[in-house]
């Protein structure tokens, strides 16, 4: 779609352990300088991928190139020419944020000289200067985030690769995290590749997103394509006490309506002009015989994009069990 | 190169841990301590009860006998008693080790040569002790025999006299080369493959996995920070272990050297030895079981504390591939022995050789995936 170079090509990449398919025939390619989201639930094969994308793990079958190199024949020329925070946090409790950072530059043969103009940069650009020989033990999760993602870019990698980088933290946290990403995007003309599984990092930040689950990519493009596919611009959504049987017929009938998705007690209805249609929309729904709790108009988002094409929406309470292994400083409120 | 990097990495987050280190020190000293005193290399102070119903004077020879051991050896103490039964209740009661019995015709028996015989009732669950006091009592009788036996019929009674060859060795002393080998064991068992697997168990192991680091660069920088910091533990072990001893070293700086040469390659062969068995591991307490398991399979038949040549042949062949036995071997020569380089050439080629085909085998095993 873009006439850039390619920073990454995947063609009919599958993982398999065991009897499990956790990436099945994937496909897509992401332009070089493009930022490039992986939206999906639990267990939709986010991290399988990224792994095989950054050496990591093997494909079951399928071909992957990173940065002109394939990963399977040349790993080594992969990990040159990129940087990868992973799902959990990986720096070193004991050590210091510099020698994190500093360890890492050494682990590419970074000279010092560079080295140290280089840190003394990015720590200054994710506001951990003041906390620079500070051990990791003692940062918050959203520090160690941001200091992981500033390690990964002491060597100036081509792509960038980030695991549900605001995984665990609250949202002002993930701002942060999120201005962050796009500063140093804007100065290295970096290709991002972020995996996530909230809708509104998805839209906020990516060119292009593709969803997936159950290992499957359902959809892919830019966030206003994606939520072009779906129709009606706005849903109004209607928490009931109750649904008769033919409900979803009736209401597909009413002329401004496009779509109707019934989840439990609660229908969706996708439809033309929300706000001024909502009353007629509610007295309509009264007649078929349904009784209403609460009525809520939104506009379209990824999510409904997915719900569209699962039936099912990502669920907030199926968010992550963060791993209890990523340290001090995560906030415990996490479900 | 990168591995520079690896150790460095591994030596900030050891120096930030020192309780670890302090522990490793004080453990094998701790053990030597003890063993050191428990068992002595002799047995003494064994209460052994005595029932003499013979007047006649072979009885009272053999009694001047036992009176001497319990003043020289003491390997036991005497309790008389004049009630044979009583004595006997008191070895199954465990108040005595043993009972000896002299029968009332016992001189009389040696006298007119119709086998004279003692009683010795010992509590042969305890195996060395019986096994101590059937060798004093046997060898307080010999000795009347002998006294009162002419010499043309008993030839084979010649006298021995004993000469060391080396400066003598105090039961303690001889343990320290044995425990300088455990401090060895130690440090290699909480560095090197040990932060690798518990790097994975974290989950940080990504991290540097995804970097250019090569399986060598990987697998030598944590064997060279494992080395370093074993080293460091052994040579204080090693240290306290001739201050708390006494060992006397006069070999100066050519002993010290050779010394210090043998703990490096000990240490290096071990630390490779567990990346090999290790390298895959994903739990810590995979290390600690194969640990205690591999420091008895390698420690007891080093020949640290019993003698290899009394092992059986199957165990002795084990010894032959043991590299604890042959550090063991070279570290006793050079302590105690004051020999030099010469005399441990063979063990100092075996470390080597095993060092480098463990490596090779670690690095070309490790696994650079997830
Ligand atoms: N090493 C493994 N062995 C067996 N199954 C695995 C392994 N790694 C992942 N899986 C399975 O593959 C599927 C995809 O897992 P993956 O971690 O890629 O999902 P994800 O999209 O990253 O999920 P999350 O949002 O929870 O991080 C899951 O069903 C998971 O259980
Ligand atoms: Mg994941």
């Amino acid at each position: 779609m873009t006439e850039k170079p390619l920073a990454i090509e995947v063609s009919n990449l599958t993982k398999r352990f065991g009897a499990l398919t956790a990436v099945d025939n994937v496909s897509f390619n992401v332009s070089s300088g493009e930022f490039f989201g992986f939206l999906g639930p639990n267990g939709a094969g986010k991290t399988t991928l990224i792994r095989m994308l950054t050496t990591l793990l093997r494909p079951t079958e399928g071909r992957a190139v990173v940065a002109s190199h394939d990963v399977e024949k040349e790993p080594g020329a992969v990990r040159y020419s990129i940087g990868v925070v992973p799902q959990a946090m990986t720096s070193d409790l004991d050590l210091t944020g510099w020698e994190n950072m500093d360890i890492y530059g050494r682990f590419y043969g970074i000279p010092k000289k560079q080295r140290r103009e280089r840190i003394a940069y990015l720590l200054e650009t994710v506001g951990l200067s003041a906390r620079a020989h500070d051990l990791v033990a003692t940062y918050s999760g959203g520090m160690r985030r941001r200091l992981e993602i500033a390690r990964v870019l002491v060597h100036r990698p081509a792509i960038l690769f980030l695991d549900e980088p605001t995984l665990g933290l609250d949202p002002q946290s993930r701002r942060v995290v999120w201005e962050f990403i796009q500063k140093s995007r804007g100065e290295d003309s970096l290709t991002i590749f972020l995996t996530t599984h909230y809708m509104d990092e998805a839209e906020a930040l990516c060119d292009r997103v593709a969803i997936i689950d159950y290992g499957r990519i359902i959809a892919i493009g830019s966030p206003d394509e994606l939520k072009a596919q779906v129709p009606g611009n706005d849903i109004i959504i209607l928490t009931t006490k109750g649904i008769p049987p033919d409900t979803e017929a009736r209401i597909k009938v009413i002329p401004y309506v496009h779509n109707v998705k019934i989840e439990g007690d609660v229908i969706r209805v996708y439809v033309d002009k929300g706000a001024q249609n909502v009353a007629d929309l509610i007295e309509k729904v009264k007649i078929i015989g349904v009784s209403i709790e609460a009525v809520e108009i939104h506009r379209q988002s990824l999510e409904d994009v997915f719900i569209h094409y699962t039936g099912r929406s990502i669920r907030e309470e199926e968010a992550k069990k963060v791993s209890f292994l990523v340290g001090a400083g995560v906030p415990s409120k996490l479900r | 190169m990168k591995a520079i990097a690896v150790i460095d990495r591994d030596l900030r987050r050891f120096r930030r841990n020192p309780v670890i280190i302090a522990m490793s020190v004080i453990m094998p000293i701790v053990y030597l301590i003890i063993l050191g005193n428990s068992f002595q290399g002799k047995i003494k102070g064994i209460p052994l009860a005595v029932v003499n119903y013979d007047s006649g004077q072979y009885a009272r020879r053999l009694m001047e006998n036992l009176r001497a051991v319990e003043a020289g050896p003491r390997t036991f103490f005497i309790v008389n008693l004049n009630d044979q039964k009583a004595a006997v209740n008191g070895v199954r009661e465990g108040r005595y080790k043993g009972a000896l019995i002299i029968p009332p015709d016992f001189s009389k028996r040696i006298i007119l040569t119709t086998r004279p015989e003692l009683g010795l009732f010992t509590d042969n669950t305890d195996a060395i002790s019986s096994g101590a006091l059937n060798e004093a009592v046997s060898g307080a009788l010999r000795e009347i025999k002998s006294g009162y036996t002419p010499i043309r019929e008993n030839p084979s009674e010649v006298y021995l006299r004993g000469e060391d060859l080396y400066r003598k060795v105090d039961y303690d002393q001889s343990l320290v080369p044995g425990v300088v080998i455990m401090a060895i064991f130690m440090g290699t068992m909480i560095t090197g493959v040990f932060n690798l697997v518990m790097d994975r168990f974290l989950g940080v192991d990504e991290s540097y996995l995804l970097t250019p680091l090569t399986k060598g660069d990987i697998v030598t920088g944590l064997v060279v920070s494992g080395l370093f910091i074993t080293t460091l533990l052994a040579l204080m072990v090693f240290v306290l272990g001739v201050l708390i001893t006494g060992i006397p070293l006069s070999g100066g700086i050519g002993q010290c050297g050779a010394i210090f040469m043998v703990i490096v390659l000990t240490t290096l062969g071990l630390l490779s030895m567990m990346f090999i068995f290790l390298g895959r591991a994903n739990h810590p307490r995979i290390v600690g079981i194969f640990s205690g398991f591999m420091n008895v399979i390698l420690f007891f038949p080093s020949g640290a504390v019993y003698p290899i040549a009394s092992f059986p042949g199957w165990l002795k062949t084990f010894a032959r591939i043991n590299p604890e036995a042959y550090a063991v071997d070279a570290l006793k020569a050079l302590i105690f022995k004051g020999v030099r380089f010469h005399a441990i050439i063979g063990d100092i080629a075996f470390l080597t050789l095993f060092t480098l085909i463990t490596m090779t085998i670690a690095i070309m095993t490790f696994k650079r995936t997830l």
